[in-house]
């Protein structure tokens, strides 16, 4: 434990840039630009906003940060993988590693969780971080729009609360479900290291050709294969559901949203998923151990 | 009571190595008993790195190799808790300030002290701050000396540590070496082309050539064994009747090595003396026999 506790704090190491530093530095130009539009009195709001209240805007506001912060994680964990996994040789410290007591399943494992605990961990930071500024752009609009109406300390801390917990579980459970993606384009990087990339979608891409080739008109459109890739890439609730708990000008009930989240999870496709990353690490270690020695 | 030789350190019987169809290590076997100082020299491409892989568990290879009685291919994680290496000094992961490397080492294996890592650092231009990035291939080579002397290994094994270095750094890393890890019982194999350097700190060499282990002895014996004779111009002929292992013209003079002649008939020919390992190597290294003609 102390020796895994070790390497992913060495990830955070290597890659704090992508997921402290630049989450920090887009942060402080929000801010920035904030303090600067209120200063010299900038901020205009130049339609109406269908809420209500003043509380409703921050829900919508945290939910779309939240989902806008997802993305920034996604993006950026797909190219922490395509390096992680091949950082070592890239940067010539493998002969170092390899001098440490630790197998390569450990150091790949590391890797692979690194990306499923501690970096997300700082962007979920990051988006707390928003979700306090975005409290200030609350209060901000409750001045600039008097129609509004001004919510309660306390149900901005429950809403608050309940909110980053749905995000929270929501972030896990994409994580979870993206793990056999992540997996492959880490595995990949084992052995091509950055042609990583474009290699995570010409691989699945010519099987797919290579299917509508040899049994055009038999299956689905486009064929099973780019199908199941697509369905598999569709993560979360239905939209409509979480639009209409949104708009509602009651306060959002975030039980409904979890249980919509839940629901709309194929447990299954999950647990392959995760079957799959783990054995993509298994064999990206063997190979790392058999044939990568500089 | 009978006394039983140490069980050895490391023990390679029928190595081989393959690259695709050219074997680069043709059956290897030898020993190496604990609390030695061991030298591994041949060419560039002589198999040196590949034997040294083969015992750091980096390569597969054939034959049967222990190290500290544990297979290295299977074992590696296991055995690197008393194996220590230096493959190449510019190894040290760069994104890492060094008191982060050393905290880090510190959580990951159980035989590194860091307290030690740091007092031997201490006189050196080595800051604990410093990036490792930012650091020049002497203090880099300091740094990974310091890492691998505060850890408690049975065997370590130099890989050029001090390639790409000037002869003050060259001289400072040995020193050090000798002078603060090699004082308890325990295992050095090095391999470097500056024979001469590390001369004087072997107890044992090996040659390698074309992936053959062509010479494996004690220093002491290279010296009652080899000898090296300036030949009188007078006496070429004459000596080369006695088979020199290798002869070569310089300024005006002949210098014979020889291998298993007795000193007192050389001292005829001319001054007698042990071949430097430099002058051993050359004369061993020459791949075709018949050495007896002058260069």
């Amino acid at each position: 434990m102390k020796t895994m506790t070790a390497l992913i704090r060495r990830e955070y190491l290597e890659h704090r840039g992508a997921f402290l530093y630049a989450p920090a530095t887009i942060l402080s130009l929000v801010t920035l630009a904030l303090a600067a539009a209120l200063l010299f009195n900038k901020v205009r709001v130049p339609y109406e906003i269908g809420a209500t209240s003043a509380l409703k805007f921050f829900e919508v506001g945290f939910l779309g940060m939240g989902a806008l912060w997802s993305l920034y994680l996604m993006v950026a964990l797909f190219f922490y993988y395509a390096d992680a996994f091949s950082a070592d040789r890239r940067n010539n410290a493998m002969l170092f590693w390899k001098s440490m007591p630790v197998s390569d399943f450990t150091v790949l494992s590391s890797k692979m969780l690194a990306g499923m605990t501690l970096l997300p961990a700082l962007i979920f930071a990051a988006l707390i971080v928003s979700g306090i500024l975005l409290y200030g752009l609350t209060g901000l609009a409750v001045i600039m729009m008097p129609g509004l109406e001004v919510p309660g300390v306390l149900e901005v801390l429950t809403s608050s609360v309940q909110l980053g917990f749905y995000a929270l579980v929501h972030l896990v459970l994409a994580l979870l479900w993206y793990a056999p993606f992540f997996a492959w384009v880490g595995g990949l990087s084992t052995v091509f290291r950055r042609w990583s990339i474009p290699l995570a979608f010409l691989i699945p891409g010519m099987l797919g050709l290579v299917e509508n080739l040899f049994f055009f008109d038999a299956g689905p459109r486009g064929g099973y294969i780019l199908n199941y890739l697509r369905r598999r890439l569709e993560f979360g609730p239905d939209r409509d559901n979480i639009e209409t708990e949104l708009l509602t000008a009651l306060s959002a009930d975030t039980n409904a949203m979890l249980q919509s989240l839940l629901a709309s999870i194929d447990w299954m496709q999950m647990v392959g998923g995760l079957i799959f990353a783990a054995l993509a690490v298994l064999a990206a270690s063997e190979y790392r151990r058999r044939v990568v020695s500089t | 009571m009978s006394e039983t030789a140490p069980a050895p350190i490391v023990s390679a019987r029928g190595l081989r190595k393959h690259f695709g169809k050219t074997e680069i290590l043709h059956g290897l076997d030898f020993d190496i008993p604990p609390g030695r100082i061991y030298g591994l020299v041949g060419h560039n491409g002589a198999g040196k790195t590949t034997t040294l892989n083969a015992l750091l568990g980096l390569t597969s290879y054939e034959g049967t190799v222990r190290v500290l009685g544990e297979d290295p291919y299977q074992k590696r994680a296991r055995l690197m808790e008393n194996v220590a290496f230096i493959s190449d000094v510019a190894s040290l992961p760069r994104f890492l300030r060094v008191r982060e490397l050393f905290a880090l080492i510190a959580n990951i294996h159980p035989n590194f002290d860091q307290q030690k890592a740091r007092s031997f650092l201490d006189g050196t231009d080595v800051r604990m701050d410093a990036k490792i990035k930012n650091l020049s291939k002497g203090m880099i080579a300091q740094l990974h000396l310091a890492v691998v002397m505060a850890i408690d290994a049975k065997l370590l094994v130099l890989d050029e540590p001090t390639l790409g270095l000037d002869i003050t750094y060259r001289k400072r890393f040995y020193r050090r070496l000798l002078e603060d890890y090699m004082t308890e019982e325990r295992t050095l194999l090095i391999t470097t082309h500056q024979v001469d350097e590390i001369e004087f700190m072997l107890s044992d060499i090996m040659f390698i050539r074309d992936g053959d282990l062509i010479l494996h002895m004690q220093m002491e014996t290279v010296s009652t064994r080899y000898a090296q004779v300036l030949v009188d111009p007078a006496n070429v002929e004459a000596a080369r009747a006695l088979g020199p292992i290798y002869a070569e013209t310089r300024f005006g003079q002949t210098a014979m090595v020889f291998d298993g002649v007795d000193r007192d008939r050389l001292a005829d020919f001319g001054a007698v003396s042990t071949p430097s390992l430099s002058d051993l190597f050359v004369a061993l290294m020459q791949r075709t026999p018949g050495a007896g003609e002058p260069r």
